[in-house]
């Protein structure tokens, strides 16, 4: 089972790396270099806070795109070129061959956001090392104590471990776009539909959250209400709810509990995805 | 006693109309049977229920109504397709990978591995006659090339029982020779094979049995020396026969109760004079 679902993984990683989509990494890298040269005449405080915000932002955005139009386009394909059929003809079942292509897709968002990551800290280690120099050759005449707390205040200002629950959080974000594309494109018949629908996913998914909590305080809310807002929820991930640039942006730590319910809440909703598409793959005629 | 390769009973295949009342019978009350080491062969017109049949054999699509059964064990289990191979109609394969590269993904679905998988796809290029393109991507393959692949990767698993869709359609007749010499190879080693066709010439070469499938109906079954036997006429083919001999055995007919029908010089065949013409070429 593990040697099948293993081969259609790195099958799925081959064929979308041969596909050249790691150029959205070099996107990636032109956005954060480009910007970083741009906030050279910021103070370090604010550009320290606009190079997070504008890294994470970019990781979050790209690692759900590349999770989206990777998904896509994999079942539509293999049963457009009927490779499919070649595929479920041998001892394969029809789980292990959905699991191995969302399998495939993860381990392209891991690998993207292991190099963003390390593009991010480079750079951003770079920029700090730079003002530690400045603030010391600046500060060359004051006495130590002064120093020190300078340079206190642009480390404290620096890269903090809670950037990497940050990006583990947007990595499962990315992971749960991509099993409910791989659930869209079960039953979409065309791959613009799949792609379409995700987008408005994820446009909605981003504002439900806002949306319930006013209708909520709007009207007291009866068990029908409760319902409906539970299957919109279901339906409509809170995306929102995986944001958590806003804490580190701002330097603040965040609370482990609110990490493990986001992450929990991450799995959670791949998981139901992945048996949806699942149930509606096993009732598909091919 | 012996299990069949394949068991059909009764099997109906409806396709409803999205949005309509009415439904496309693709396969009407169906029932045949392959016997373990046979090649039999499915003919029909396009659209008569060939690949429909093939595909709910091979549990890729469900019945509306029946049982297919691949050596005993019902399609619809995973477990029935463990000693099958299957080559879809113009199959397109993953053309990012090279030739080698698809056989190692399609042997690893199969549990093979390390140097069994690797001794086997060595072997498999060579009966298929593409070990020098092994390295080339499935981008670069002609049509016959993808054809080939194709009955390779059907074949990595050592199946019991190859399920082949139109295997020489688009192929030219080297390409389409080799295939039928593969199939003769596979029936000698005891290996059961289901291939449908409307290349009816190509079927009579090598099936033991055939049913004919017209919208969805088994109209004709049987072993194909009985079924295209002319009842009551026989050939006489003489080498080297002189006029008077010729004149001798007509005059013998015409005294018995038998009419000559047809008295004409033995040919060959198209087919043929392609591949003696076409080799004769690539060997100068």
């Amino acid at each position: 089972m593990i040697t099948r679902i293993f081969a259609i993984a790195r099958n799925t990683l081959t064929e979308l790396t041969r596909q050249k989509v790691f150029y959205v990494l070099l996107i990636f890298a032109l956005v954060l270099i480009g910007s970083s040269v741009f906030m050279a005449r910021f103070t370090f405080q604010q550009e320290f806070q606009i190079l997070k915000d504008i890294s994470l932002g970019a990781m979050s955005i790209f690692s759900s795109l590349l999770a989206i139009v990777a998904a896509a386009r994999l079942i539509p394909q293999d049963i457009d070129e009927r490779t499919v059929y070649a595929i479920l003809a041998k001892p394969v079942p029809r789980f292990e061959y959905l699991l191995g292509k969302l399998l495939g897709v993860l381990l392209l968002l891991l690998i993207s956001l292991v190099v963003m990551s390390a593009l991010f800290v480079a750079v951003f280690y770079a920029r700090e090392q730079i003002v530690l120099g400045e603030t010391m050759r600046q500060m060359s005449r004051a006495p130590r104590e002064q120093v020190d707390d300078a340079l206190n205040a642009v480390r404290a200002s620096g890269l903090k471990i809670d950037i990497f629950a940050g990006i583990a959080v947007i990595f499962l974000k990315a992971c749960l776009l991509a099993a409910l594309t791989l659930f869209v494109s079960t039953f979409a018949t065309t791959q613009i539909f799949t792609v379409m629908m995700m987008m408005f996913i994820y446009f909605i998914g981003h504002l439900q959250a806002t949306a319930r909590e006013y209708w909520l305080e709007q009207q007291s809310a009866g068990w029908i209400a409760k319902t409906f807002l539970a299957i919109v929820a279901l339906i409509f991930p809170d995306l929102q709810a995986f944001n958590l640039v806003d804490e580190i942006v701002a330097g603040l730590a965040i609370p482990l509990a609110l990490f493990a319910k986001t992450a929990v809440l991450g799995i959670f909703y791949t998981m139901i995805y992945t048996l949806a598409a699942t149930f509606v793959f096993y009732g598909k005629e091919l | 006693m012996i299990e069949s390769a394949v068991a059909v009973e009764k099997l109906t295949k409806v396709f409803p109309i999205p949005f309509s009342r009415q439904s496309i019978v693709a396969v009407r009350d169906l029932n045949l049977r392959v016997e373990a080491g046979e090649v039999y062969g499915l003919l029909g017109p396009n659209g008569s229920g060939k690949t429909t049949t093939l595909k709910i054999i091979l549990g890729l699509a469900s019945p509306t109504r029946g049982q297919t059964k691949i050596f005993g064990r019902d399609s619809a289990l995973v477990a029935s397709r463990e000693s099958v191979g299957f080559l879809p109609e113009n199959p397109y394969f993953y053309k990012f990978l090279t030739g080698e590269e698809t056989l190692q993904f399609f042997g690893k679905l199969c549990r093979l591995t390390g140097a069994r998988l690797k001794e086997r796809v060595g072997q498999l290029l060579e009966l298929v006659g593409l070990t020098n393109a092994r390295h080339q991507s499935l981008r670069t393959y002609s049509k016959g090339m993808l054809q080939r692949i194709g009955l390779a990767q059907a074949l990595i698993n050592e199946p019991k029982l190859v399920v082949l869709d139109e295997p020489t359609a688009g192929v030219d007749p080297a390409g389409s020779r080799d295939i039928r010499n593969i199939i003769v190879d596979l029936k000698s080693r005891g290996v059961s094979v289901l291939l449908s066709s409307h290349l009816l010439s190509q079927v009579q070469e090598v099936c033991d049995r055939v049913g004919i499938l017209a919208k969805g109906t088994l109209v004709r079954e049987g072993r194909l020396a009985e079924l295209i036997a002319v009842e009551n006429q026989n050939e006489l083919v003489l080498e080297n026969a002189s006029e008077s001999l010729l004149k001798e055995i007509e005059k013998l007919a015409a005294s018995s109760n038998a009419k000559l029908i047809e008295r004409r010089r033995s040919t060959t065949t198209l087919e043929r004079l392609f591949l003696e013409a076409t080799e004769e070429r690539s060997e100068k």
